[in-house]
């Protein structure tokens, strides 16, 4: 089954092309690229910008997949969470493709389409399994029970993961977004050379995430070793990350610890599915548990895009679950996932 | 033009030069550079095109070449941090990339000084630069005097050009008719393209704008996150009366971490909502009911607050509306005065670790 993906949850204009779970083809504008490949990221808000794009990003995704457009089964669209003015924009297009060439149309969770997204490859899994999407807007932890059932085990009550990595490169003065460069920093910086709080750690029952109280900690602590060196900023970045870590570690581990569930599968998605140290230390932490981590196969899969969108859609798809009337769809800004 | 040292059918056929890199190829470059040419150049990345960042026309051609869509600037290459300074405004953060980094794989965006050709800096007339580590490429730049434009040789969203054949095999004749030379330095390491950083968020520039004044002050010490939340709830039904005649806007001023939104799950609270209220960063805006709560860091302007559609927000009278950073729109929030009661709080960290200095008045 072959379909067409539109997601406009944020900052990114982004359209693709799915073939069953496999990605024909995966436009993504973003910021980033707006400057092309050595460009500069601007985080302007714009819907204006999305309706300048979306044509030729949608174009775009299907000249690259190679198929004809009247080969395309159904059209897919995220809408929601996300902001609202830029949902519209992608839901939109997608309604007027849809009763363009007669297709269905599905309707897609944005989170669901990163939870998901380590399975635009072939992978041998069974459920219950789990999943963790971390990304600038979302930290979610997820009892998969089966495609479509979904039971949120923790999320943020302030910031989301992506967030606390990219204000915490900011406030290095290393500019935003800078979740990718603190990474890069951390490298070469000793992870114990300052001991910042690992966020809850008082929690009993370990069912939430916060990043505030970190990200407090660290502005005071960048304030005392002002002027900073570069070797201050990579400790300080390599210490942030560690005990950014840290608490994910210790909801995760609780969390397995206390499901009444055999489980040997998790799914990781979300644009800091990019950052290795947290790879690593998640496939420490799962493997001793006889549990296999599931990343997304491409880098591009992890941020936010639309192939992931047409993934999601797919299996929406199989148990049937189209739009009923196009005129009653609409954008979902807080949508949930369960 | 220069002699085409590198003999073959397709340079010639297409009447372009391609030249191996070597002491004459800096002197060919700028020659055609001047020109207004279109040239293929290596760097520590990946290969370039570039033209002069000056010449309107030839970043036309560049354009056409790039088959570029509206409104997409490029990066420019500079041989230092000096002559970056003619193009923009560095501030500390940018000085502090340029320290470390540069040269090197990051481009680091600042304030332009509009001293390129249209279409070079980004619409909010931003422009990223770059200082290659590539010894050939700052001595073009030096002898032309000019930036060069420094963006990847291979059409928007085509194959990354680590070798000639990477560009030439996925370009149209057309294209490959605009370029005029092409410097070959064999086949470049894979690396990433350069790291891309924004430091204008930074600029204090930005965040100075608009300071508050207030009719009325009062100020006190917060010692937990318990506190914010609760002084938010006595904020709150001190001007409750008003809603339903107008909105009331809070508008909060503090750096980060010092707890906005804490702040604001504090408004939650006294509403009744049972989310969670989380940072609004990333999402710009989230809506609970009655509570809209809206981040304006990422804005690059303050018109922006009315495309999140602030307007339409205190239309409703019932509205209680949260903006985080709002020194950065204070202007477009003043506006509003008539329409909306605005109460500023500004929100400042105290000596000990969990203690804030907030104050707050009618705007």
């Amino acid at each position: 089954m072959k379909i067409l993906a539109i997601d406009t949850s944020c900052d990114e204009t982004a359209a693709a092309v799915t073939e069953n779970t496999k990605v024909l083809s995966n436009i993504v504008w973003s910021q980033a690229s707006q400057h092309a490949k050595w460009g500069g990221v601007m985080p302007s808000l714009a819907q204006r910008m999305h309706r300048e794009r979306i044509d030729f990003v949608v174009q775009k995704a299907i000249s690259t997949s190679r198929r004809a457009p009247f080969t395309i089964d159904a059209i897919a669209v995220t809408v929601g969470p996300g902001l609202a003015i830029a949902l519209e924009v992608g839901i939109s297009k997608a309604k007027e493709l849809a009763a363009q060439y007669h297709k269905p149309l599905i309707a897609v969770n944005h989170i669901e389409g990163h939870l998901l997204s380590p399975l635009a490859r072939p992978r041998n899994y069974k459920f219950p399994m789990l999943g963790l999407v971390v990304s600038g807007g979302n930290t979610q932890f997820i009892l998969i029970e089966k495609i479509g059932k979904y039971k949120v085990l923790a999320q943020t009550v302030d910031d989301a993961l992506g967030e606390a990595l990219d204000k915490a490169a900011r406030l290095l003065g290393l500019g935003y977004p800078g979740g990718a460069i603190l990474e890069k920093f951390a490298r070469e910086g000793n992870p114990k050379a300052y001991s910042l709080p690992i966020p809850l750690i008082e929690d009993k029952i370990k069912n939430r995430f916060s990043y505030s109280g970190l990200k407090t900690a660290f502005v005071r602590l960048i304030e005392k070793e002002k002027p900073l060196t570069k070797e201050k900023i990579c400790n300080l970045a390599a210490s942030f990350q560690e005990a950014a870590f840290k608490h994910i570690e210790n909801v995760l581990s609780y969390q397995i610890n206390h499901l009444p569930l055999t489980i040997n599968h998790l799914l990781l998605g979300g644009g800091v599915a990019n950052n290795n140290l947290l790879r690593a230390k998640l496939q420490k932490l799962l493997r001793a548990r006889g549990i296999t981590l599931h990343v997304p196969y491409a880098k591009k899969l992890c941020g936010d895009n639309a192939a992931m969108v047409g993934v999601a859609a797919y299996f929406k798809a199989q148990r049937k679950e189209f739009v009923k009337d196009f005129n009653s769809l609409d954008r979902e800004p807080r949508m949930k996932l369960a | 033009m220069g002699q085409c040292l590198l003999k073959g059918n397709r340079a010639v056929e297409l009447g372009m030069k391609i030249v191996k890199q070597n002491p004459k190829a800096v002197e060919t470059a700028v020659r055609v550079l001047k020109r207004g040419g279109l040239v293929i150049y290596p760097t520590e990345t990946l290969y370039g095109v570039g033209v002069k960042a000056t010449n309107p026309q030839a970043v036309l051609k560049l354009n056409a070449y790039k088959k570029r869509p509206f409104g997409k600037p490029y990066s420019v290459a500079v041989a230092d941090q000096k002559m970056a300074e003619k193009y923009v405004f560095l501030n500390q953060t940018a000085r502090n990339l340029y320290r470390e980094f540069l040269p090197g794989p990051v481009t680091v965006v600042s304030a332009g000084k509009h001293k390129v050709a249209p279409g070079v800096e980004s619409e909010n007339g931003t422009l990223g630069i770059r200082i290659p580590k590539y010894k050939l490429v700052i001595e073009i730049v030096k002898k032309l005097r000019v930036p060069i434009t420094a963006t990847s040789a291979n059409a928007s969203y085509q194959k990354r050009p680590y070798q000639i054949s990477d560009i030439l095999e996925n370009i149209s004749e057309k294209q490959k008719s605009l370029l005029d030379l092409i410097v070959d330095a064999g086949k470049l390491p894979p690396h990433e393209p350069s790291t891309v950083i924004d430091t204008t968020l930074d600029d204090p520039a930005i965040l100075r704008q608009g300071e508050v004044r207030l009719k009325d002050k009062n100020e006190i010490l917060s010692r937990s996150k318990e506190n914010t939340q609760n002084l938010a709830k006595e904020l709150f039904q001190k001007y409750e009366g008003y809603l339903g005649q107008r909105p009331i806007v809070f508008a909060l001023e503090g750096e980060m971490g010092a707890g906005k939104t804490q702040f604001t799950k504090g408004l939650g609270k006294v509403l009744g909502i049972k989310e969670e209220i989380v940072s609004p960063t990333f999402n710009l805006i989230l809506e609970y009911g009655e509570l809209a709560h809206i981040d304006v860091w990422r804005l690059e302007n303050p018109q922006e607050l009315e495309i999140l559609g602030f307007l339409k927000m205190i239309e409703d009278k019932n509205k209680v509306v949260a903006i985080e950073w709002a020194e950065k729109v204070a202007e477009a929030i003043r506006k509003y005065r008539g329409q909306a009661i605005i109460i500023w709080v500004k929100i400042k960290y105290g000596k000990n670790p969990n203690d804030r200095l907030i104050s707050w008045g009618a705007l």
